[in-house]
């Protein structure tokens, strides 16, 4: 029984050529799925985001699922993260990162930061977004997110 | 794209008629998911801790699927124990229940849970949310290598004399 659901993702990716890349994968979905998504360029602009979110600003609202590039320049996504662990309200939004790194200790250092997901960014485009639709089609229809 | 992967599961969960539906489900073509079952909270941790001991039985998990609705220990206490362990507190913990409860979504959220899925009513929709997951976890996802893998691999040289 495919319901509706909406979910709201905060995609913090620098790169535009990324961005574009992401938000057209999240947005052809076969089944009955709305995302919706805001686009934040650093680690600073998402922990704006998600602090006017606290504060119920209604063009921010509170997001199921947060896309967070690691490569970042500026406060950068490890920083991001580890900041928004740290916050109770916050760290019950679930992360998934994407990244151009396979090293271990990079894995196993986000792994310890609880994230739910790590995904490598893959050299083709093409393959890169199929990637993000199979990521799309897993959390959209089977993880339930709610909005705190 | 499609490979073969082995992958190991622990699966929490302490109906018996659930732990046969869900280990069913988890049998498909292109994922190899060797499925381990504990009763409860209580005996997932004693496997866990066999893990950590390289016990050749109880390999460590690539994904735990957890029921949080068990007597005894309980789901969640059982979450806040491993997340609270160096070691296995990195393996990734996805939900698995029937309550629709919001609150409970979100503690287990707080309690770092890495996917909540709302176990479906019938055997097929079942089977496609696990093929999902499958794909999403042992595919798509890099995760830490389970010590285990090491120790095989470390084996096998040793045989082929390298």
């Amino acid at each position: 029984m495919n319901t509706t659901k909406a979910t709201i993702v905060l995609l913090v990716e620098d790169d535009p050529g990324d961005q574009k890349l992401i938000k057209n994968a999240l947005a052809d979905q076969d089944q009955d799925v709305t995302n919706e998504f805001h686009v934040a360029n650093s680690g600073e602009e998402a922990l704006e985001y998600l602090l006017r979110s606290k504060i119920g600003d209604e063009q921010s609202p509170w997001p199921n699922l947060i896309l967070l590039d690691l490569n970042m320049p500026g406060m950068g996504g490890r920083e991001f993260l580890k900041r928004m662990k740290a916050d109770d309200d916050f760290r019950a939004i679930p992360v998934i990162v994407l990244t151009v790194s396979d090293s271990e200790v990079d894995i196993q250092e986000c792994y310890r930061l609880n994230v739910a997901g790590y995904v490598q960014k893959l050299a083709s485009p093409e393959e890169f977004q199929t990637v993000v639709k199979k990521l799309a089609k897993y959390w959209s229809a089977n993880s339930a997110a709610v909005k705190c | 794209m499609d490979t073969f992967k082995a992958a190991v599961i622990l699966l929490v969960e302490d109906d018996p008629g659930d732990q046969k539906l869900i280990k069913t489900s988890l049998f498909n073509e292109k994922i190899i998911n060797e499925v381990h079952i504990a009763n409860s909270g209580e005996e997932a941790l004693k496997y866990l801790q066999h893990s950590k001991n390289f016990d050749v039985e109880a390999p460590m998990p690539d994904l735990i699927l957890l029921d949080l609705n068990m007597p005894g220990m309980g789901g969640k206490e059982f979450l806040r124990q491993i997340k609270a362990d160096d070691e296995i507190g990195t393996i990734p913990v996805v939900i698995l229940t029937t309550s629709e409860s919001d609150k409970d979504i979100i503690e287990s959220y707080k309690l770092q849970a890495a996917g909540y899925i709302r176990k479906p009513m019938s055997l097929e929709e079942l089977q496609n949310v696990m093929l999902n997951l499958s794909e999403f976890w042992f595919v798509i996802c890099k995760r830490v290598q389970p010590r285990n893998k090491y120790k095989h691999e470390t084996k096998r040289c040793f045989v082929s004399g390298c």
